[in-house]
This record gives structure tokens, sequence and C-alpha cells, in this order.
């Protein structure tokens, strides 16, 4: 019984209601234009254009105290009559009751009149223009597709249904769940290229649309739903396969580059240092390097061969220079005793006695040394600025041709000596040697070895590895220019030993023993090149150094 | 003396003859900018005579051109039809804009009045640009089907702002010259 009554009232309440209003049901679209003109309109009753031939109006329930509803809604074009139109109950989302009347006569260009009573009392109107209150749908079928360009893709849509194609589109586009984006405007046409897109990121793209000519007005269109595309990771295969093709030939060429020039890289990267264990045999393995130790025990000293020294360097000339002997010319006469006549020995006794003392002392000065290397190189720059130096035949007059090794220039007292000397027996310029001719050599000679160059090695080793190399010389009227620094020269050591040598000749002999002077009796006969000197007169050092010849 | 006067005469003949009505553009006027032009100055003409009361009611109304468009109907029509519905739609208007010049004598609605009766004049060059048959109205009136008839100033610039964004609006972004300027 209770049920019966029950089931009555709910039939009555539904049949009461349905007499009354009629509830639509919005679809979603339009649910989401009456959200956005709730939003953006604030004249009431709110209007807008579905399509282009019906009009939806809508508005909100005011203070009536929840009953019934008895709204009047009524329109009025310019020169046609007052229609009504029947108003419908709008369920709207956050419980608002909304009144609506829709699908009433559309014309343009034409003053519409609206009017809302309720209960015969107006409490909203307005007039409007339906050409102004377009609210069009999203366009639909918006597509995402990727053209060939890597970083683009191309966006088309449909559009929605107007009275044209005047239409104007808002494309936004952004990174998938960011908020910021980028929007493009695009008019009439349906498509856009969106370029300048990373790679690797996914993009939602979106549409909204709005009329724009033929003098139609209205909202932007609700926003499609986003599509979203993934960029992908793409490389232009022509690029790659000429970048490829370019890294391999550049790889080939450096390749041919290095092999080709492979010597001169190594060289130029690791520079072959010069070792000189293979120029001084058993240096280095027997001596460990104890140069002085080698030249003693090497086999006849040190081996004067220029080809050992200096083979990277550019062949120099080198001057043996010879000392000029201002004193008293005859040393090695006195030196020569064990060569020299018995009978002269007494004649000479003081004299030899003498100058034998003069090597000791300039052994032990090296001052006194280095000044006559500058002497000698001196005189040397002298003849040469002289093309005229002494005579062969003033020097074939000298009648004692000597070789005085390690002596040095005379010094203020032997200076005088020798011209008491001079002066006194007149053989200043007799005694002069064919020998004293410049010995200049070269270095980078032939290396045939002079028979007038000797040298000893006793001398070598007193002198404290120092060369020197003074020969007796005399050039009473030369003196020695300075050297420079730069100046090259080869200063070879004697041993002090003085050697005396036979006459040149006979009639030269006999023009000496005719002399007051106490004159020299040889008793080795010494048989003098000079004249294969005077044909090399700038004959060069042979290497080796060779005894003497006595 | 007649030699010469009679040469002149033959070439203001042929002159005449090449040129009879008057010239037209070079190019279609397409840009709409020009129009909205003309249509705000309506629409400020009819705001303007909205605070004329009395001295702007009509003794006798006016017959105007309707403004409403119906798209449906007007997709149907042709061209030429078009034209002739705007270009009487014009003429009528002129003729209404003159009898209220001529039944008011404020000189500040006056000028409302003559700037909008050289817009309408303006009007009919574009329309001649675009190569649309041209109109001419008989003695006896135009023939249009649809007028209306209205008896105030305000209510009659209100059709002549409808009437140009509506009508003639229409007229001209459609007319074929410029569809194919925009393709």
């Amino acid at each position: 019984m209770t049920n019966v009554s029950l089931t009555r009232v709910l039939a009555f309440c539904t049949l009461l209601c349905i007499s009354n209003y009629s509830f639509v049901m919005c679809s979603r679209e339009l649910q989401t234009k009456v959200n956005m003109l709730l939003q953006d309109e604030e004249e009431n009753p709110k209007c807008f254009l579905k399509g282009t031939v019906k009009i939806f109006c809508f508005w909100e329930r005011g203070e009536d105290n929840g009953t019934t509803d008895p709204y009047t809604f009524r329109y009025t074009y310019e020169q046609e009559d007052t229609t009504v139109c029947p108003v419908e109950v709008l369920s709207s989302e956050g419980g608002r009751r909304l009144y609506s009347c829709e699908n009433f006569q559309v014309i343009f260009y034409v003053p519409l009149y609206i009017e809302v009573l309720r209960d015969e009392q107006l409490i909203h109107n307005r007039t409007l223009f339906t050409d102004q209150i377009f609210l069009l749908d999203p366009p639909s079928n918006l597509t995402l597709n990727r053209t060939a360009k890597p970083g683009q893709l191309k966006v088309t849509w449909l559009p929605p249904y107007f009275i044209d194609n005047g239409l104007l589109y808002e494309i936004s586009y952004s990174v998938t769940g960011s908020q910021k984006g980028k929007r493009e405007e695009v008019r009439i046409k349906t498509d856009l290229l969106l370029q300048g897109l990373q790679p690797g990121v996914s993009y939602s793209v979106r549409a909204r649309v709005r009329p724009q000519s033929s003098g139609f007005s209205g909202w932007w269109s609700a926003w499609t739903d986003p599509v979203s595309m993934e960029m992908p990771y793409e490389t232009d295969p022509l690029i790659l396969s000429m970048s490829i093709i370019i890294s391999l030939i550049l790889l080939l060429l450096s390749l041919t580059i290095l092999l080709t020039h492979r010597r001169f890289l190594l060289k130029k990267l690791w520079p072959v240092i010069p070792s000189p264990e293979g120029k001084f045999p058993d240096l280095f393995s027997v001596y460990k390097g104890n140069f002085q130790e080698w030249m003693n025990h090497g086999n006849g000293g040190m081996r004067w061969i220029p080809a050992y020294y200096y083979t990277e360097e550019p062949v120099a000339p080198l001057e043996v220079l010879s000392e000029i002997n201002r004193g008293p010319p005859l040393p090695s006469r006195m030196s020569a005793h064990t060569h020299r006549d018995p009978q002269a020995a007494g004649a000479l006794g003081a004299q030899q006695q003498r100058e034998e003392a003069v090597p000791e002392v300039d052994r032990g000065s090296p001052s006194a040394w280095s000044a006559v290397q500058h002497e000698a190189w001196m005189l040397e720059r002298m003849r040469n600025l002289h093309p005229t130096p002494i005579s062969q035949s003033s020097l074939l007059e000298s009648h004692d041709v000597y070789v005085a090794l390690n002596q040095s220039l005379p010094k203020p007292q032997d200076k005088e000596e020798a011209e008491e000397r001079r002066d006194g027996g007149g053989s200043g310029q007799e005694d002069i040697l064919e020998e004293s001719v410049p010995l200049q050599t070269l270095f980078a000679g032939s290396g045939t070895r002079s028979s007038a160059s000797h040298s000893d090695l006793g001398s070598l080793q007193q002198s404290s590895g120092r060369l020197s190399s003074q020969s007796s010389f005399e050039y009473p009227n030369q003196t020695w220019p300075p050297n420079g620094p730069s100046y090259t020269y080869m200063a070879v050591a004697d041993s002090g030993v003085s050697v005396d040598y036979s006459p040149m000749s006979s009639g030269q002999l006999t023009k000496t023993e005719r002399r007051p002077k106490p004159r020299v009796i040889y008793t080795n006969e010494y048989k003098n090149d000079l004249a294969l000197i005077h044909k090399y007169k700038h004959w060069q050092l042979s290497g080796q150094p060779t005894d003497s010849a006595c | 003396m007649l030699r010469s006067f009679g040469l002149f005469t033959v070439l203001l003949m042929v002159l005449e003859w090449t040129s009879p009505g008057l010239p037209s553009p070079l190019w279609p006027i397409c840009d709409l900018r020009a129009l909205d032009h003309f249509i705000k100055k309506a629409q400020e003409a009819e705001s303007a005579m909205r605070s004329c009361k009395e001295e702007c009611s009509l003794a006798e109304p006016f017959t105007v051109p309707q403004p409403s468009v119906d798209f449906n109907a007007w997709r149907r029509k042709n061209a030429q039809q078009q034209a002739q519905e705007v270009q009487s739609g014009l003429w009528l208007l002129s003729q209404a804009l003159r009898s209220l010049k001529s039944s008011i004598s404020n000189t500040m609605l006056h000028s409302h009045i003559d700037n909008n009766l050289g817009n309408i004049i303006s009007i009919g060059q574009v329309l001649r640009s675009l190569s649309l048959p041209e109109y001419s109205p008989s003695e006896a009136g135009p023939t249009v089907q649809d007028t209306w008839r209205v008896s105030s100033a305000s209510a009659l610039f209100q059709v002549h702002f409808n009437f140009l964004r509506g009508k003639v609006r229409l007229l001209i972004s459609h007319a074929p010259i410029c569809q194919q300027a925009i393709s």
C-alpha cells in the first residue's frame, strides 16, 4: 500500500516537471560554450549562434526561492513581429540552474530585441546583432604530420561550418606538459608548418577559430583537444653520407702525408742526437769518457781527422798562426843540441841557456800564452791586408829555418836582446825561414799530410790539453792585429823542443859562414821542403799531427 | 576659325564616345577597409540622430531597402541579382538622405548627411571597379522587392548602417574578381 502511494507521488512530480520545463541534457560542446560565455559575457541573457541559423540564449536563475520559474523569453527583429520562445531548463556544471531559449530564427544585419520576463516582470532585455555573436565549434580533425626536413611539423585541420571561409585560426603548440607555448595565427588556410622544433621532444598542438571576414564577429571557439607528437632524431642521410665521405678522404690524405714525410716528421719530432761514441773509439767503452786518458793512450794521441769533428757544422777555415819571433831568432839552434855540431856547442853556451829558459816561462804563463795567440792572429790578418808580404827571396835568404814550438812573444827585455842580437850579428833577416810563410790551414782540407806540419804529443801533455802552434817566423816590420772573438784559429801546442834545421842550400850556408856572427853548423842535413810549402801557401792541415822530423 | 572649331567638336565627340560614363579605377578595390570606414561613419550618424527627437521626426516615412539578409536566399541569387539589389538599395538610401537633408535645419546633422551621401557615391565607384553589372534605375523608381519604411532619421541611418555592413559588404567581399585575387 505504501509502495503504491510513493510511486504515484513520484509519477505526479515527474509529470509536473515535464509539463513546466523540459530539461536539456547538455552535450559536451554546448556545455563548453556555456561555460565560456559565463566567464566572458556580462550581459544577460547570453546569446550565441549555434552554427549559422540558430540562436541559443541562456540566463541564470535569479533569487526566486527555488520554486517554480515562470520565465518568459521573447524576441523581436526590426520591422518584424515579436515572437515568444519556450524556455527550457539547462542543467549545468556546479549545480547552476540555467534557462535557455534556442533554435529561433536568425536574421543578420537587423537589430534583435530580446526580453526576459518572470511573472510578467521584465528582468533582462538587450539589443544585439546576430552577426556579432558567433561562437563556432572548434576545428576538427587536427592532425600532425612529419615533414622531410627535421624539426618541422605540418598541422592540418578541418574548418567548422561557417557562412564562408573567412575564418581566423590560432594554433598553439608547446612542449607536452609545459604551460608555456607559442601561438600562430592563420587566416583562411587550414594548414600550418611548425618549424624550429627540437628533436626528441614531444609537442602538443591545439587550435581554435573565430570569424574574421565579411563583417562577422564573435568569440574564439573552444580549443581542440591537444594532439601530441614526438619529434624524431632524424639526420639527413645526404649530409650523413657526405660527412662520412669527407672524413674518409681527410683520413686518407693525412695517412698519405704521414707516410711520405715520415722521416722528415720523425726528424722534426725526435731529432737525432749525435753520439760522440763512434767518433772517439774506446773513449766511452774503455776509458769511460775520460778524454785526457783516452788521448794519452790513443794511437799516437788525438787523431786529427777533421771529419771526426764538427760533422754537423759548416766548414770553416782555421788558421794555424805562426808566431812572430822578435827576439833572438835562433832559440832552436841551441835547443837542438842533440843534432848540433859539437863544435858549435861551446860558442853558444850562454845563449842556449837563456833561450831554453824561455819556453819554461811561457808554458807556465797562460796570459802570455793567449797574448801570443792574439799576436799571431794579428800577424796573419796584416798579411792578408797587405797582399805583398815578405818576399820569398828575403825569406829564402834567412839562414836558419826552424820551427820553434810553444814560444811566446818576446817580452820587452827579450825584444831588446833581440835587437842587440840583430845589431850585433845582422842576421835578423837572414834567420827568417822560408817556413815563415803563413801556415794557413783549412780544417776541411783534403786530409793530406804535410810534412812541414810538426807537432809533438809531449807538448800537449805539458800544456794541459791546450794546443798551440807557434813557429818562429819573424816579421820584424809587422804587428799583430787583434783578433776578434769570432775569428777562428787553431792553436797548436808545441813541445818546447826547438829543432834546428840544416841550411837550405849550400850557397846559403856559404853565405852564412862568411858572416862574422857565430854561425851554426848543423850536423843533420835538413832537406828543406819549403819549395813544396811555397807551392801551397795555403796548405791545409792534414789532420794527424806528425812527429817531429827530428 | 570654323575649321578649328569643327576639329575640336570632333575631338570632343570621340572622347565622349570612348568614355561615356565616369572613369573607373584601373585596379579592383577589394580592400574592405574603405567600406569599414563608411560603415563607421553611418554608425556615428545614427548615434547623432538619436539625440534629435522632434526635429528629426519625418512627416512622411521614407522607403529604404531591407537590410536583413537570409543567407540561404542570398546564396541562391546570382551576382547580377545581388548587385542589382545592392545598387537599388543604395539609390533608395541616397534619395531618403536627400529628403532628410531638406527636412531638417541642423547644420551639424547636415554634415553627417552630406558625409554619408558622399560615401554612397564612393561605394558606387568601388562596385564599378569590381566590374559588377551597372544598374540605372528607371524614372519610375527602382524595382526593389524588399523595402522598409522608416519614420525617423535614426531609423534611416540604422538601416543605412546595416545595409552597408550587410549586403554591400557581402557583395564586395564575395565579388568574383576579389576571390581570384585572394586565390
